[in-house]
């Protein structure tokens, strides 16, 4: 059963037949308000203290506060979920193969098969897994917050960012791509040169984070302009 | 029991009984508190360790690494000492497989604890992943476990076989030309055997040292400098236990050997400095101030740097580069000390640093992975000590090895009955 939002929840065949699904944040866009995140967590049912998806201050001391010195303060904000990068040290460093690629790009995880060893996590560059150091706490409970399909997580496994796999598999966008208020989160097939994502990184300047690590991130970030302009958290 | 008196002149041992049930019951209780620990870590799940998602390994890891090092640098001083015919070795050679052998055990089962589904363990054969060097770890130290205890047995089995111990295994000829044969074959074995602990080890370095992720880590010297650990350490631990065991009469040998083993450790002491100021010079001659090899001089990292390096590697060092000092024996068991603490406390900072120095410089908005007490989920740096559940769960594991070597050491015929 999906939560649908009429007239946006529409499915489209474009991600279902997708060969390499990406993610672009438009850092022009993005605001801070952690409405993604939150949505992440409604949407994939995640335990208290862990989150898929999180919000990056940029350059101050502590959250919500700016870079730089008075009166030369800067504020901006990085979200930042699994890169589903395209070649995964984390799907390298799976002992068990709980954790693989699948035709699509998306990196998954399979929550049955997995041992726990935290391998995956030494592994990845970004920080972006989780692991369940208790079994997983909800609050509000699991059955009144909007869940979506997500297998139940028992404690001992990692998780994270699916790129909301049973969504994406019905042709649906992942629900902080629908979430986000400024719509600074787009999302579709990078193999596609039609698609929104592959058109607008074409047309403005971009970046993934740690290219030099050689993992090919599937979610690029547009560099942001103006008088503000600085670079990212990372 | 009464076969095991046959060989040894057992009085020491014999008076020490009271002592040794004391010790054995020791040993019994804390692997009882730690496998009570570890069923309410089961229940609990790894939120009662200090480990959190900015630090994800902690001291079931380190323990982990080190009785790995301290078994490969038996297996490699006892297998060096057979192929390149070091004779001095020859009274402690069994007592060297014994250790090596009760270490691995040890080392497999400190992973049991740190995996969040230990129920789950067979998928690493089932769904194995051959491109995980975790993989290439599991098998390994299982092929390594077997090797050791075959080396033991051959070592043993004409011993045991006079005595009509059962774990001869059908081993009946006792002559000296069976002897001789066997010698023959423990020489044969030591040519798998070097390369197989030279290799156990590495492999554990390579766990680490392959991961682009953690600049701490990365680095083509882990396996050398991994190597380098374990034969401090397991030079410094066959050294301490020959001279425990030495007391009870099951081995002897005159104080000239641990005048040799000192020297020895000695040499070690200097090939592992020399690795360690390769890998840090390297770090930070280019002067990149965000690198965490900076903070092991000067930062938050300074103080388990210098335990590291003074106490583990200069101080025993000089007490053994000093041939008068060396050919004491206490001197010599001090400083194999120092150096097992030094080999621990480097590989306790290899991981806290390698783990803790975030790949992406711990942004304003990492999460930990639950709550701390104010509420917030979010940690502004990383720092990690184990908590005390963390702490009894390796002891107990520890009071397991240190069980099986006791009984080892009581059951299995230590001296060495070389044919002229």
């Amino acid at each position: 059963m999906n939560t649908s939002y009429v007239g946006i929840d529409v499915p489209d065949p474009a991600i279902q037949k997708a060969t390499r699904l990406g993610m672009v944040v438009d850092q022009n866009k993005c605001i801070g308000c952690w409405t993604c995140a939150v949505a992440c967590k409604q949407q994939q049912n995640v335990g208290i203290g862990l989150y898929w998806l999180r919000v990056l201050t940029v350059g101050g001391d502590a959250m919500d506060t700016p870079a730089g010195t008075f009166p030369a303060l800067t504020m901006s904000y990085q979200s930042t979920n699994c890169f589903h990068c395209d070649n995964p040290p984390c799907v390298k460093a799976c002992p068990t193969q709980a954790t693989f690629k699948m035709d699509n790009g998306i990196v998954n995880v399979d929550y049955d098969r997995c041992i726990g060893c935290r391998y995956c996590m030494v592994a990845c560059p970004y920080d972006n897994r989780v692991f369940n150091w208790r079994t997983p706490v909800q609050e509000p409970p699991a059955d009144v917050a909007v869940v979506g399909e997500t297998p139940a997580r028992p404690k001992g496994v990692v998780e994270k960012c699916t790129f909301c796999v049973q969504r994406t598999t019905d042709g649906l966008l992942p629900r902080c791509v629908v979430a986000c208020p400024t719509g600074a989160r787009v999302f579709g097939d990078l193999d596609d040169p039609n698609s929104e994502v592959s058109v607008l990184l074409r047309e403005r300047p971009s970046y993934v984070v740690f290219p030099e690590r050689g993992t090919e991130p599937s979610l690029h970030y547009l560099i942001r302009t103006g008088p503000n302009a600085e670079g990212g958290a990372f | 029991m009464s076969s095991v008196t046959t060989d040894t002149p057992l009085a020491p041992a014999v008076r020490g009984s009271r002592g040794l049930s004391l010790w054995i019951g020791a040993l019994v209780v804390l692997i009882l508190i730690g496998l009570g620990v570890w069923i309410y870590q089961l229940s609990q799940g790894l939120q009662i360790t200090h480990m959190r998602d900015n630090v994800i390994w902690g001291l079931y890891i380190i323990s982990f690494m080190f009785f790995v090092g301290l078994s490969a640098g038996g297996l490699i001083v006892a297998s060096a000492g057979r192929l390149f015919d070091v004779k001095q070795f020859t009274p402690i050679v069994r007592l060297a497989v014994v250790e090596a052998t009760v270490c691995i055990a040890t080392a497999a089962l400190l992973i049991i604890p740190d995996l969040g589904n230990p129920q789950r363990i067979l998928n690493l054969f089932i769904h194995a992943h051959w491109l995980s060097p975790m993989i290439w770890d599991v098998t390994v130290i299982l092929i390594y476990l077997v090797l050791s205890l075959l080396y033991l047995w051959l070592y043993t089995r004409r011993d045991l076989a006079e005595r009509g111990s059962w774990m001869a295994l059908g081993t009946k000829d006792t002559s000296d030309g069976a002897r001789a044969h066997d010698h023959h074959l423990t020489y044969i074995l030591a040519w798998i055997a070097l390369p197989a602990a030279v290799l156990v080890h590495s492999i554990t370095a390579w766990i680490f040292g392959l991961q682009i992720s953690r600049g701490f880590w990365y680095s083509a010297i882990m396996p050398p400098l991994f190597i380098s650990s374990a034969l401090v350490s397991g030079l410094a631990l066959v050294t301490i236990l020959a001279l425990v065991v030495r007391r009870t009469g099951r081995v002897s040998f005159g104080d000239d050997l641990t005048t040799f083993l000192g020297g020895l450790l000695a040499v070690f002491l200097a090939v592992e400095a020399f690795l360690m100021l390769s890998e840090v010079l390297a770090g930070y001659y280019p002067g990149i101030p965000t690198d965490a090899v900076h903070q092991l001089f000067s930062g938050r990292y300074a103080p388990g740097f210098a335990i590291e390096i003074v106490v583990g590697i200069v101080i025993p060092f000089v007490l053994l580069a000093v041939a008068a000092w060396r050919r004491r024996p206490q001197v010599v068991v001090v400083a194999s000390v120092l150096a097992l603490i030094g080999i621990f406390v480097h590989r306790a900072n290899l991981i806290v640093i390698g783990l803790g120095k975030d790949p992406i410089a711990l942004p304003p908005g990492t999460p930990l992975g639950t709550p701390l007490a104010n509420g917030s989920s979010f940690a502004p740096s990383s720092v990690y000590f184990p908590s005390i559940w963390e702490f009894l769960i390796v002891l107990g594991i520890v009071a397991l090895c240190a069980l099986l070597f006791t009984l080892a050491v009581r059951y299995l015929p230590l001296k060495e009955k070389t044919p002229v």
